[in-house]
């Protein structure tokens, strides 16, 4: 590193940096890009195009070779991510192996991750619920973590500003804990979950069943033609990347836009070790990065560094970024980077079985389902746990053939259209968990991964307020079953360990104070006001929504900041 | 070193064809497509004649047209941990005999009538897993399952007899049914 000289010093300076291509550091990209800023993207995985680098996205069934099954080699060798619903055979090159990365896990918890271009954008569920103050005024009212530094007012612009970009389908709903936002039409909830929904309104008004928000084309297709994208054609194959560009990923949608301006620089393979400190400057200046394959280290350097290496890996590279003045990491003076990370609690679900509305079905296929906001706790303490839960809430027409003989018998039961049974209920339970110091990350002192980085040694768990919320969202789901008139109610607890949610958040969160958090209201950390943060690792608490929304608002508003205060 | 890890161990280092002395004292070369199985043309030929019971192709398509017997031994050979495994292949291997024994007659000499009896009784046999009746058991509804699942979701019958739809392209949430 010593013998940089200034022409490389040049080539390698950029007006901003950003780690990481996923959700938000895509954002990150096309905001700094349209803002006329030279930026690099720095990305860990390989390149993945939109389209040309999604091998699966148009086989048939047929055309996979174990039909969408892993291989049991595979499984065995790699438990975490095999847990990951979905990863699967057409699936499963975006997903990262657990052989691949190792990490610690000093208690149980399932890393899932993807390493390449686009990160997870790819693979998430696209459920895109905006936060209320019900939300970020949580930590203040009920004591715990610190108090969000701003208020939904804030985010509020910002939510739009992604939303139209982004294309969001659902309804106006004019729920007070679930603002509406810029909406494509929405998608249709099923007659099960309408008869649901009227049975909530007749007999529990405070709460009320919407269709899921979710990051799908449903309108405006002149305005998505511009991205190269349009309508979504509900195939429901997301997660082997989409052809239409039907759903919003990085690849599809801001990566092409900010590269479109001529001021993006993608660097794949680009591992970051840590981020440099010029204690003269009292300043970040770069990145220190490895090169995946050639294991070569390199520096690039910008005034402006966004940190968008997924929540956990952001307090990697923040803990691994020590200098003199910061010797526990980048910006780490209240000694609570790596702290008070949660995510959340998706233990528990139910389903049912309900014998009406014979004469409906439902036909073709939908993205997303019905959502149940949070109703408990919400304008008061009222349980002998802290929070609530939202809940998925969706519903489907059964049918049923059978299949159970052999011979001429079996092959005309299979010509013969099945028979509808009863409509099935189904709920799974999303709960807010509690940041707490006890629940954090930290580099292992002595393990480290391929390139000498220290691993990543996690340590998190479900605590007693988690579990009397899956006590009452057992107890509260049944009952309103049970009043709705659906029968052959289960419930579950499937005693996941965390991180199955793929929900994992904070670490580095957002406060008022520079003693007791990392991030200001902008993102900025505290001590290093030019390097943001602007993934979940920024997140003081969890709420129930679906996070990555959030972290695009916050990302967008971060960049605004940075170039209206650019030195 | 087991036998079945030498054999392995064998078909590494020789990277081709491996000689097995089969019960009737001939020789019989393994698959080599099938490594985890350890199983002969012969053992593939009788797992076909099971398919063909089971579709016999009298109203769809017979099994063997769309290959589900290779289905049937790449499923188990990459999709069943070495204890299911297991189960298959002795099951696979002894129903002959098993067939002889318990029915009176080999299964290779049974019409489509007795096959189909002869599949049935064997699905629903009694016993420890590790037993002969447990390892037929398994070998018939192992090849069953997956039989199913490559008959299924074959171009075939996605295409010809329920075609699949890759691009829907709408949903409705509330869909009369006629004649409900």
């Amino acid at each position: 590193m010593a013998n940089l000289n200034i022409k490389s010093k040049k080539e390698n300076s950029y007006d901003a940096i950003v780690i990481g291509s996923g959700i938000s550091g895509g954002w990150a990209a096309k905001e700094f890009c349209e803002k006329g800023l030279n930026t690099l993207v720095l990305e860990r995985g390989r390149e993945v195009n939109h389209v040309k680098d999604y091998p699966t996205t148009n086989k048939m069934p047929w055309e996979l070779e174990h039909r969408g099954g892993i291989l049991q080699s595979v499984k065995e060798e790699n438990p975490v991510v095999s847990r990951c619903y979905a990863y699967k055979e057409d699936t499963k090159h975006f997903f990262v192996k657990d052989t691949e990365h190792p990490y610690v896990q000093e208690k149980p918890f399932d890393w899932i991750r993807g390493y390449q271009t686009g990160g997870k954008s790819l693979l998430w569920a696209r459920q895109v619920q905006r936060w209320s103050d019900f939300d970020f005024e949580g930590p203040a009212r009920d004591g715990f973590a610190v108090d969000w530094p701003i208020r939904y007012k804030d985010l509020a612009p910002w939510y739009s500003h992604v939303e139209k970009f982004i294309g969001v389908s659902g309804n106006k709903d004019g729920k007070a804990n679930l603002p509406d936002g810029e909406f494509l039409p929405p998608f249709e909830l099923t007659a099960g979950e309408k008869y649901f929904k009227e049975f909530l309104k007749n007999n529990y008004p405070e709460r009320e069943i919407v269709v899921a928000r979710c990051a799908h084309i449903t309108g405006n297709q002149e305005f998505y033609a511009k991205q190269g994208r349009t309508l979504c054609q509900n195939r429901t194959l997301c997660q082997r990347g989409c052809p239409f560009g039907g759903y919003f990923s990085s690849n599809s949608s801001t990566l092409p836009w900010a590269a479109q301006t001529g001021n993006l620089t993608m660097h794949n393979h680009a591992v970051v070790h840590s981020i440099i400190y010029n204690d003269e400057k009292a300043k970040a200046t770069g990145v220190r990065v490895i090169d995946a394959q050639t294991k070569e280290m390199k520096e690039f350097y910008a005034d402006i560094i966004f940190v968008n290496a997924s929540a956990l890996n952001t307090n990697l590279i923040l803990l691994n970024s020590t200098s003199s003045r910061f010797p526990n990491g980048l910006g780490n003076d209240s000694g609570t980077l790596g702290k008070y990370v949660a995510f959340h609690n998706y233990r528990a679900g139910i389903s049912a079985e309900y014998d009406g509305l014979k004469e409906y079905t439902t036909e073709g296929r939908r993205p997303t389902s019905g959502y149940f906001p949070r109703f408990r706790n919400l304008h008061k303490q009222e349980t002998n746990f802290l929070r609530g839960y939202a809940a998925g809430f969706s519903s489907g027409r059964s049918t049923h053939s059978d299949y159970s003989g052999i011979g001429d018998e079996l092959e005309q039961s299979m010509t013969k259209a099945p028979e509808y049974g009863p409509w099935r209920m189904g709920s799974h339970m999303m709960g807010e968990t509690i940041p707490k110091e006890e629940s954090q990350v930290s580099l292992d002192p002595t393990l480290k991964d391929e390139w000498g980085i220290p691993q990543l040694k996690i340590s998190m768990d479900y605590d007693a307020n988690d579990e009397a919320m899956i006590k009452d969202y057992l107890e509260q789901m049944s009952e309103m079953f049970d009043a709705a008139g659906f029968t052959n109610i289960r419930t579950r607890d499937d005693k996941r360990a965390p991180g199955l949610d793929i929900h994992e958040m904070g670490g580095a969160r957002m406060g008022k104070d520079p003693n007791t958090s990392v991030l200001n209201e902008w993102n900025q950390v505290h001590a290093c006001p030019n390097v943001y943060v602007t993934d979940g690792a920024c997140m003081t608490s969890t709420s129930t929504q679906n996070p990555s929304l959030t972290y695009m608002a916050f990302t967008a508003r971060a960049v605004d900041h940075a170039v209206k205060n650019r030195g | 070193m087991d036998r079945r890890s030498a054999m392995k161990q064998l078909a590494i280092l020789t990277g081709g064809a491996v000689l097995m002395p089969a019960c009737d004292f001939s020789e019989e070369s393994i698959l080599q497509a099938y490594q985890n199985l350890n199983i002969t043309q012969s053992n593939r030929a009788l797992l076909t004649q099971v398919t063909n019971t089971i579709f016999p192709g009298t109203t769809l398509k017979k099994a063997e047209e769309l290959m589900i017997p290779d289905f049937v031994l790449v499923m188990s050979n990459d999709c069943l941990d070495t204890e299911q495994q297991a189960g298959f292949v002795k099951g696979l291997k002894g129903w002959e005999d098993f067939s002889k024994k318990t029915f009176g007659k080999a299964f290779s000499k049974m019409d489509q009538k007795e096959a189909e009896e002869a599949i049935v009784k064997g699905m629903a046999m009694e016993g420890e897993n590790e037993s002969e009746a447990g390892n037929t058991r398994q070998f018939l509804n192992t090849t069953k399952r997956f039989a199913l699942q490559g008959y299924l979701n074959s171009e075939y019958f996605m295409t010809e007899i329920k075609p699949y739809e890759l691009v829907p392209a709408r949903f409705y949430g509330s869909k009369l049914i006629e004649n409900a």
